[in-house]
């Protein structure tokens, strides 16, 4: 990792005057009243996401070459056709940003770069709970200057989500249900998924699995005390990888022809952002036909 | 001339079966089993039984493959793993994974896994040499394992895979978890042939102890020998490498802790490392199960971690051989 950052550095360096150059001239070219953001890259797939529902396309520099993925973006269909830059400082300033937002894992060796090159970078935390996201789309909102538009985004997203827990207030049952991802992980208690399924009205766990912190388990726990939902990550063909041999595994698919089980795609709650409404409604409905079935097999 | 079966390769025997038992019995954290009669038939039929055949498969052609390229080197460092044979062997099978040969049909996997293994074991055989010493081996073998853990991340950084770092750990540092029984079938025959293979090599490394003059002299043709190793070795451990990635130091080890058991008879020790190697692998892969239920602590670093020491020893060892 160290090397890279080296190297970009390094190739920057020899750059730099020219960038101060371009700088100077887009300062001197630059209309003297102010105007909201004009030239905005995204440099997180997450941020990608709620970027493009808070502004208009064409003020949108770039995103990630990601957030057009349709494995890892909620709203792929959404975000293809946009400019793609691969993150690096020289691309950045390439596309000449007026405002540059960032993940908190993006490199911070590139964020403190760009900041040394006068560019205005907003760097936008992962939310790991439901207020985080709020908070989230607020800040990013005020940062584009489209505040109105944050706030309808962020009154939806409540919406939807008061929906969802009237409907689950009607029947007070906890079914439990575990999160079973590629390599055997687990989501633990204090994260976004875990939120979401308490909202679902679900509870996470089951299968004697300890969930107080994110983590991995194995199939054989999993099978020797099963919880009533499992709730599959992807689907176990998406990627041809061997760390994902334990969703394809014969035991597990043997388990699952006999337990109520859904795919929660990956996209909808990899990022903290609008799009987990989406999961928390499809966890709900789990929730009722788990419960219609039960009640019908007493 | 026939050997009686000498008392080790009964202890062995007895150990493997011992170690194949425990396997069964023991789950994650708990010895016997959870769940009711269904799970538990499921478990036992479809997760701890691939894992302890192929714990025992696996382990016995490390050792074999161990125990034949030492003998054949006359080297006490030549191991699959540290000479580059196993990176050969997954790099074989990330290709295959990942070229999406392994889906067309499944035994591309153990096949792509030994065309690795074999063009790595070609190579530092080729670049070594038998008997020249431990240092152009050494060389040999970090720059064809640098090498193809080199070529292993670039395959899955360009494969675009979200999780290519997770697949790389699962490549440098093998797992017996979560494998099903099909690949155990179909990757175990294949190990059998492989160690046949290694097994008829038996009385030419027993010759190849007086040197290769005097091996050539009592009829040993040593290219038939060198075809003889080359294949045992890639069809054992790449067979094995492609189904559980690469397991370290069990080839080094379990032949130097066996030899002076064997009397220093490079035939008897094939049989004994192959006994010895499952055992091994079965007790170790066990014996994490008990202690760490809820960390995947892959076998390939517990080996490491105690083969490592060894290797520091056997380096210990040597250096007071040399110095006078």
């Amino acid at each position: 990792m160290a090397g890279t950052h080296m190297t970009e550095t390094f190739v920057l360096m020899s750059l730099r005057a020219r960038v101060w150059v371009a700088f100077a001239l887009w300062q001197i070219t630059a209309p003297a009243y102010a105007l909201p953001p004009q030239r905005i890259v995204s440099l997180n797939v997450c941020t990608d996401q709620i970027l493009v529902d808070l502004v208009p396309r064409e003020r949108i520099a770039a995103v990630t070459h990601l957030a057009a993925d349709a494995a890892i973006s909620a709203a792929p269909g959404k975000l293809a056709g946009l400019p793609v830059s691969h993150g690096g400082a020289e691309d950045v300033l390439a596309r000449n940003p007026d405002l540059i937002i960032a993940g908190a894992y993006t490199t911070p060796a590139t964020v403190d770069l760009l900041r040394r090159l006068g560019r205005r970078v907003v760097v936008v935390p992962l939310p790991q709970d439901v207020a985080g996201v709020r908070a989230v789309i607020a800040e990013m909102a005020e940062a584009v200057e489209e505040v109105g538009t944050g706030k309808a985004l962020v009154a939806d997203l409540d919406a939807r989500l008061a929906l969802v827990r009237s409907r689950v207030a009607r029947q007070d049952a906890h079914p439990t249900a575990l999160v079973y991802q590629i390599n055997n992980y687990v989501a633990g208690r204090g994260t976004l998924v875990d939120e979401a399924l308490q909202i679902a009205g679900l509870k996470n766990g089951g299968g004697g699995v300890r969930t107080f912190a994110s983590g991995q388990t194995s199939l054989e726990a999993i099978i020797s005390a099963p919880p009533d939902l499992i709730v599959l990550a992807t689907r176990p063909d998406a990627y041809a990888t061997t760390v994902g041999d334990n969703l394809r595994h014969p035991a597990l698919q043997r388990l699952l022809q006999r337990l109520p089980n859904l795919v929660l795609p990956w996209p909808l709650w990899l990022c903290g952002t609008q799009h987990i409404a989406t999961a928390i409604e499809t966890l709900a409905e789990a929730r009722d036909a788990l419960l219609r079935m039960t009640q019908r097999t007493p | 001339m026939t050997t009686p079966v000498s008392p080790l390769v009964w202890w062995l025997t007895a150990a493997v079966v011992l170690a194949f038992g425990c396997a069964l019995c023991v789950g994650p954290g708990l010895i016997g089993f959870a769940g009711d009669t269904e799970a538990r038939a499921l478990i036992l039929r479809e997760i701890r039984l691939p894992r302890a055949l192929l714990g025992a498969a696996v382990g016995a052609a490390l050792g074999v493959a161990g125990a034949a390229l030492q003998g054949y080197l006359r080297n006490p460092l030549a191991e699959p793993g540290i000479i580059g044979v196993s990176g050969g062997a997954a790099l074989g099978a990330v290709l295959a994974i990942h070229l999406g040969l392994a889906s067309l049909a499944p035994i591309a996997l153990p096949a792509a896994g030994l065309l690795g293994a074999a063009v790595a074991t070609l190579l530092v055989v080729t670049l070594a040499g038998a008997g020249t010493g431990p240092v152009p081996l050494m060389l040999a073998g970090v720059a064809v394992s640098s090498l193809t853990s080199a070529f292993i991340s670039l395959a899955l950084t360009i494969s675009g895979n979200p999780f290519a770092a997770a697949e790389s750990v699962f490549w440098m540092m093998g797992s017996l978890a979560d494998r099903t029984l099909t690949q155990a079938l179909l990757a175990i025959p294949v190990m059998a042939v492989g160690m046949v293979f290694l097994f008829r090599l038996a009385v030419t490394l027993d010759a190849l102890t007086l040197g290769e003059t005097a091996a050539q002299s009592l009829g040993v043709d040593l290219v038939r020998a060198r075809r003889l190793l080359v294949a045992g070795v890639a069809l054992s451990v790449g067979a094995a490498t492609a189904v559980t990635g690469i397991i370290g130091f069990v080839g080094l080890v379990v032949p130097h802790l066996l030899r002076r058991y064997t009397g220093h008879q490079p035939s008897r020790l094939l049989s004994a490392s192959a006994l010895g190697g499952a055992a091994l692998l079965l007790f170790a892969d066990t014996l994490l199960r008990l202690l760490s239920p809820w960390l995947d602590i892959r076998i390939g670093v517990l080996t490491a971690i105690l083969g490592a020491p060894f290797f520091v020893m056997l380096v210990v060892r040597m250096r007071r051989e040399l110095t006078p």
